[in-house]
């Protein structure tokens, strides 16, 4: 017995209050592990900021594990903040487990008909060049697009480019 | 019931330029096929505390009733193999029945009705089932072309049991003649597709006398391809 999939519709501009969940950019785990910070500017076709994204994460545990359900109820290894008017996000969470740690997102936004996916590492290049994932785009000048720069100890600074110059790569 | 249409005719393309804001928004490199993550896994998972009871219930978010025709909005949420997804959260928002949102960004000069949040929450059962009881919406100009009305629309977002059955999407009313002007909902390739947006009028399950009732049934993909218990 089969059913045709919902398809998607865009989010629109008025779901801030709706989804936005007390310290959902405070990602919590089981285990205690470095704390981070990810944070940088969603950017539209024209360099724009977009000020009205969602913007979520996914992650494994500073242990590497699949992050268990919360005590509080709160989901633990997913954060969900929107941007503000200047583009700027910002999430805390904790190094994911690995050897090349890597956070997925998902972009949602008026503007989008279906969500983006994509992927950003908190590794160096060069390692994140050798990670069978990325194989197609091993010699490519976007992967760079997918790593976060280093910003001060415990921060990590990756901008989102929607389209044109520096497109960000988005998965399928 | 197989659907016959073509996967990639089910969702809209990122570029659909009647919808202007697609325009400076969608990319414009081919996306990447990536392997199976080792985060596509099941999860996030969310525990009932973290919704409140009635959360479910909009028309009881004020003081008093809101304005509008009140309406009872149940369905079922379901994967691609017709399984129920079981004990996931289903959030959503809407306008009040004058078409105005409850958010400082809406600009359209429509009252506000003070006891009209237009938020809801709640988990689907273990049938999947879920249950709203709120109003009506109206339906509002939007500034995309000439004489745009969006048609009344309740917007839906839906987590799943994983990250590949995240769904956002909008459900909409039967014989609403400004689905034929909506460049959001006819971004949907497939008119099959499109349809299965559109929510049914169903007598028996609204509250007699009291509200009108409609089922709507979401259905998520992702499930073909990961394994994601029962």
């Amino acid at each position: 017995m089969g059913a045709g999939r919902t398809p998607s519709q865009t989010i629109g501009p008025f779901f801030h209050e709706a989804l936005r969940w007390k310290d959902g950019g405070k990602v919590a785990f089981a285990e205690t592990g470095r704390r981070i910070v990810l944070t940088g500017r969603v950017l539209d076709g024209a360099g724009e900021p977009v000020g009205d994204a969602l913007f979520e994460t996914w992650q494994l545990s500073p242990l590497g594990k699949t992050p268990a359900p919360g005590r509080d109820g709160k989901p633990h290894g997913f954060g969900r903040v929107e941007t503000a008017k200047d583009g700027t996000y910002r999430i805390e969470t904790a190094m994911p487990g690995g050897d090349c740690p890597s956070i997925d997102v998902t972009l949602l936004m008026r503007g989008l008909l279906k969500a983006l996916r994509t992927r950003v590492y908190l590794a160096p290049e060069e390692r994140v060049r050798a990670d069978p994932a990325l194989k197609p785009l091993a010699a490519s000048p976007r992967l760079k697009t997918l790593v976060a720069a280093p910003a001060g100890p415990d921060e990590y600074r990756w901008d989102v480019r929607l389209q044109g110059d520096g497109e960000t790569v988005f998965f399928a | 019931m197989n659907d016959m249409s073509r996967p990639d005719a089910i969702d809209p393309p990122y570029l659909y330029p009647d919808y202007k804001s697609t325009r400076l928004r969608a990319p414009r490199e081919p996306l990447l096929a990536v392997p199976v993550s080792v985060l596509d896994v099941p999860g996030p998972t969310i525990a009932e505390g973290f919704i409140a009871k009635g959360d479910n219930d909009l028309t009881k978010h004020g003081k008093s009733l809101p304005l509008g025709e009140r309406m009872v909005l149940t369905g079922r949420l379901l994967d691609e193999d017709g399984r129920p997804v079981r004990r996931s959260l289903v959030e959503i928002w809407q306008a009040n029945a004058s078409g105005r949102y409850a958010h400082p960004g809406d600009q359209h000069d429509a009252p506000l009705d003070p006891n009209f949040v237009g938020i809801g929450r709640t988990f689907t059962d273990d049938e999947g089932r879920y249950r709203f009881v709120t109003i009506k919406p109206g339906a509002y100009p939007w500034q995309n072309h000439a004489y745009a009305w969006r048609p009344q629309h309740i917007h839906f977002s839906l987590l799943g049991n994983a990250p590949v059955q995240r769904l956002v999407t909008q459900m909409y009313f039967p014989g609403d003649p400004l689905l034929a002007i909506d460049p959001v909902y006819n971004s949907v390739p497939d008119e099959a597709a499109r349809r299965r947006m559109i929510c049914a009028m169903a007598l028996e399950t609204g509250i007699e006398g009291v509200a009108l009732g409609y089922t709507f049934d979401i259905v998520l993909g992702g499930a073909r391809s990961t394994p994601l218990g029962t």
